[in-house]
């Protein structure tokens, strides 16, 4: 199961009720926030798919401005990778970086 | 009591991300447990930022990432890219083994290492013996690390005597290096990343950074929200996107009206006396036309007399109205320090270096460079386009060091510090990318390697260029870590090692480069390219019985691959190849750069200046050694760019130009293409498309929805688009993004119905030889309802 760690920079005034939000998401954990608007989230998800969607939605709330990953971790899931059970669609080229548009 | 591994992780996390940003959590870990057995310092590989991440090993294989708070690239922040790092480090799909097939017709087959490179060599030799060295190429690629690409050239330029050394950041920053270098006289931007604390105007156009380049979007964002009244962020883009909508003020016009925009803010400046009198006086010139003419500053106010406001509105289109040029260009002119930050929409366009220098022309009109804060900054897409293609040699007409080829001094200079005969380098440049692909179709190019790109997905107009490479008689030679587009078209593929597989430096943006050391083998019997390299080369010296090939690669012989080869490669380049160039790294060793948390930014020339970061900020006097080296009077900035002979920056009088192709009766739209960091789906959608959505991410085309309802378009549904040059078919993502008249594809669908360049145009800019990616006609018509689409994945 991955575990992420997160920095959350929120608008301000939309702290508390983005806390209130992300309190009903059973994978989402907030550890600590600040008056910057700063928010200290973990995730926890089955894959790193769905962490990946999870940060897409959560994105998607209203005062999120962004959010930047500090530290992951997946040995769970590689050693599924390593042993054949789960196979991450890997949409290689589509993630290679910008290389021409 | 003990935590259990998964809180005990869990509190790591969040202790990590904590740090951050200095803040104190009420969390105790038992310093006992481990998340990691070590951890092993890198650059993340998937854009241009260059952030440091660290990746986490544990009995042997990757485990964990995190970044490194002490860089000053990301500061510890990473985006969700990184992730990708173990999925590709230990992906079943991997390529282990080297494959082969005489014929494109037949099936691959494994074969050893020894009868890869024999044949590999075999078929270079063969086709320069018959067909002169100018029928082979090398083609790479902006993800491949210095010493890579350096050595490739090394051995394709003095070995096989061709310049027919290619890259892919032909596609995204060619434009850029001719802005630069036409502009400031010297390639890559003046600032740093640093600028982007002590700026009060962003003016961020062409550029979708908030996705393309999040993590030093955090940073633009950050200073707005700490300073939101002295802050302004503009964003120019025809689309909006993640980024314009956290702008304070968002510029969309027409696509490919861009320079007369930037024409009509320096109208402005002019006509209300913004510009910066002494820096003009002190450091600028104005030029026009190819012969880089020489006119006045009066000259230049006659000239731009043609772009009022008035007239750029109309031209723009969009939202943009002459008051709200003036806004903008005083508020550029007047803040108390702008950055212009932006990548492919103005680099990919038929006259993209010009407008690159009507970008540059706003910052030297108004004296907004060199001071804190004030900078021209272009972005870049790829880890290493700027370090190892730009810098090391990776185009036809540049040899490492910023070395024009058609230079003899210069040229001889790299043969004398290579060792081999003069006249040994040809004096012409080689094929540029579109000309080389070209060479392909027509049959004159009989061998051709590529290394860690897609060409067969990612030239504009692709199909056309796809013919050429299906052709029997050419050979094709592609290193990659998995199956693409492009290894479909090959004869051998040969399966290299990932980031973190091997050691290597990549040079970001911000002229820094990074090493990124080898923490874990490459799985099966993938090499590092430099092994490949070295290797290949001592077997073309015998297939043409030529000791020059031999000489390219002797200071490398033996060399244990996974590290001391990459140090010596970069120890060659570094100590010989930029010493007194403007991008001097030698101070910048491997140890140097093991030392630091992020590397050395050039010009670097002692291990005392690397030590304390190198440079951050070049041409001033007292922050850049070479400005007091090569200082030629008092002033504090001495601008020693050595395609300015003059020491002078220049304006540049450059017209409105618009696209190559603009929309017609028979295809009445703009099709511009992009990339997003990932879409899962958007709120627009139901329920049902969003279960689809999910389950198969794949291209979009974005419509606005007023041109959705006029068509009868609905999200989801299957539209067609065509265009002069073929057709496209993708579900439909109605949302408020491209302007009315206007569309927007994703590029990177590998499913032949929906990659989208077999449909753009290979127009290309004169100068940089930059195709114009982001702009053409096309037309679109609902086909169907939304349908299930399988992903699209290439297998061998
Ligand atoms: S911003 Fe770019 S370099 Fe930084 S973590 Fe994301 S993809 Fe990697």
């Amino acid at each position: 199961m991955p575990i992420g760690g997160f920095v959350v920079h929120v608008q301000p005034e939309e702290k508390e009720e983005l806390l209130r939000e992300l309190s009903r998401h059973p994978q989402v954990e907030v550890f600590g926030h600040d008056e910057k608007g700063h928010l200290i989230v973990v995730l926890e998800t089955e894959t790193s798919e769905e962490m990946e969607a999870l940060v897409e939605e959560l994105s998607r709330l209203r005062g999120v401005i962004n959010f930047n990953l500090a530290y992951l971790h997946a040995e769970d899931e590689v050693k599924k990778i390593e042993a054949g059970e789960i196979k991450p669609e890997i949409r290689f080229h589509r993630l290679r970086p910008e290389e021409s548009s | 009591m003990a935590l259990s591994r998964r809180e005990f992780l869990k509190r790591t996390a969040a202790l990590t991300a904590a740090s951050l940003v200095g803040m104190n959590l009420p969390l105790k870990v038992d310093r006992a447990q481990a998340d990691a057995d070590r951890w092993v310092r890198g650059t993340c590989r998937f854009c241009g930022v260059g952030c440091r991440v660290e990746l986490g090993i544990k009995d042997g294989r990757p485990v964990a990432i995190r970044g490194v708070p002490q860089s000053r690239t990301n500061m510890g922040y990473l985006c969700m890219k990184g992730m990708l790092f173990y999925q590709l480090m230990r992906h079943p799909d991997r390529l282990t083994k080297p494959l082969y097939r005489e014929s494109k017709k037949e099936k691959f087959r494994e074969i050893s290492w020894e009868e890869a490179l024999s044949i590999a060599a075999k078929k270079f030799a063969e086709s320069i013996k018959n067909h002169g060295p100018d029928s082979v190429a090398y083609y790479g690629s902006g993800q491949a690390l210095t010493e890579e690409t350096y050595l490739f050239q090394k051995i394709m330029r003095a070995g096989l005597r061709t310049n027919n050394v290619e890259g892919n950041p032909r596609l995204c920053m060619a434009s850029a290096v001719g802005g630069y270098i036409t502009s400031f006289g010297a390639d890559e931007p003046i600032g740093s990343y640093a600028d982007i604390e002590q700026a009060f105007c962003f003016f961020i156009i062409g550029s979708n950074m908030a996705e393309a380049h999040p993590v030093l979007f955090r940073r633009v964002m950050r200073r707005k929200l700490d300073n939101p009244r002295e802050v302004t962020v503009i964003n120019a883009d025809p689309r909006r996107s993640p980024t314009s909508r956290i702008a304070d003020i968002h510029l969309q016009f027409k696509p490919g009206t861009d320079l007369a925009l930037l024409n009509a803010m320096a109208y402005v400046i002019v006509e209300e006396k913004l510009y910066n009198e002494d820096f003009l006086n002190n450091y600028c010139t104005f030029r026009v036309g190819k012969e880089k003419k020489e006119v006045s500053f009066e000259d230049y106010k006659k000239f731009i007399s043609a772009y009022t406001p008035e007239k750029a509105a109309d031209i723009c289109g969009g939202n943009i109205t002459p008051d709200l040029i003036r806004k903008v260009a005083r508020i550029f002119a007047t803040s108390p320090a702008t950055m212009s930050l932006w990548t492919m929409g103005i680099n990919q366009r038929i006259r993209g270096v010009w407008a690159n220098n009507l970008i540059h022309n706003l910052h030297l009109l108004t004296g907004q460079l060199c001071r804190p804060g004030a900078d021209s900054f272009s972005l870049t897409g790829q880890p290493n386009a700027c370090g190892g293609v730009r810098e090391g040699g990776g185009l036809c007409h540049i040899l490492p060091g910023h070395r024009p080829v058609k230079v003899d001094k210069l040229r001889h200079e790299v043969e004398d510090l290579w060792g081999v005969p003069r006249g040994r380098i040809p004096a012409k440049p080689g094929y540029h990318t579109i000309a080389m692909f070209s060479a392909v179709n027509e049959g004159k190019i009989k061998a051709i390697w590529i290394n860690c790109t897609s060409p067969a997905q990612s030239l504009p107009n692709c199909d056309k260029y796809r013919k050429g490479m299906a052709r029997e008689d050419v050979f094709i030679i592609v290193t990659d870590i998995f199956p693409t587009k492009t290894t479909e078209l090959a004869n051998l593929i040969l399966p290299t090692a990932f980031h973190f597989e091997k050691t290597g430096v990549f040079g970001c943006t911000e002229r820094r480069s990074q090493l990124t050391l080898k923490a874990i083998d490459p799985p099966g019997e993938a090499k590092p390219e430099v092994w490949i390299a070295r290797e290949w080369a001592l077997k073309l010296a015998e297939e043409l019985n030529d000791p020059v090939i031999k000489k390219c690669v002797e200071p490398f012989l033996g060399l244990e691959p996974g590290y001391e080869l990459p140090k010596a490669i970069w120890t060659e380049y570094t100590q010989k190849l930029t010493a007194g160039r403007d991008n001097d790294l030698r101070g910048a060793t491997y140890e140097v750069l093991q030392q630091l948390p992020d590397g050395v930014q050039w010009p670097a020339p002692t291990k005392e200046w690397a030590l304390k970061g190198g440079t951050y900020k070049k041409f001033v006097r007292g922050l850049d050694p070479l400005a007091d080296e090569h200082a030629i009077d008092e002033k504090p900035y001495q601008f020693y760019g050595p395609a300015h002979k003059d020491h002078k920056l220049w304006v540049w009088l450059r017209p409105y130009k618009g696209p190559a192709e603009e929309p017609d009766a028979e295809y009445p739209f703009y099709l511009s293409t992009g990339r997003v960091i990932d879409h899962w789906h958007t709120s627009s959608m139901t329920g049902r498309i969003k279960e689809l959505m999910r389950a198969n991410p794949y291209a979009y085309i974005e419509i606005n929805p007023k041109d959705a309802q006029r068509l009868g378009i609905k999200p989801g549904d299957m539209v067609l688009v065509e265009t002069r040059r073929g057709k496209n078919i993708l579900p439909a993502k109605v949302y408020e993004g491209p302007m009315e008249g206007m569309v927007f594809v994703y590029w990177y669908d590998m499913a032949e119905d929906r990659m989208i360049n077999r449909v753009t145009k290979d127009a290309f800019d004169p100068g940089s030889k930059e195709p114009e990616f982001k702009i053409c006609a096309c037309r679109i018509k609902r086909l169907s309802g939304p349908k299930p689409l399988k992903p699209y994945l290439v297998r061998l």
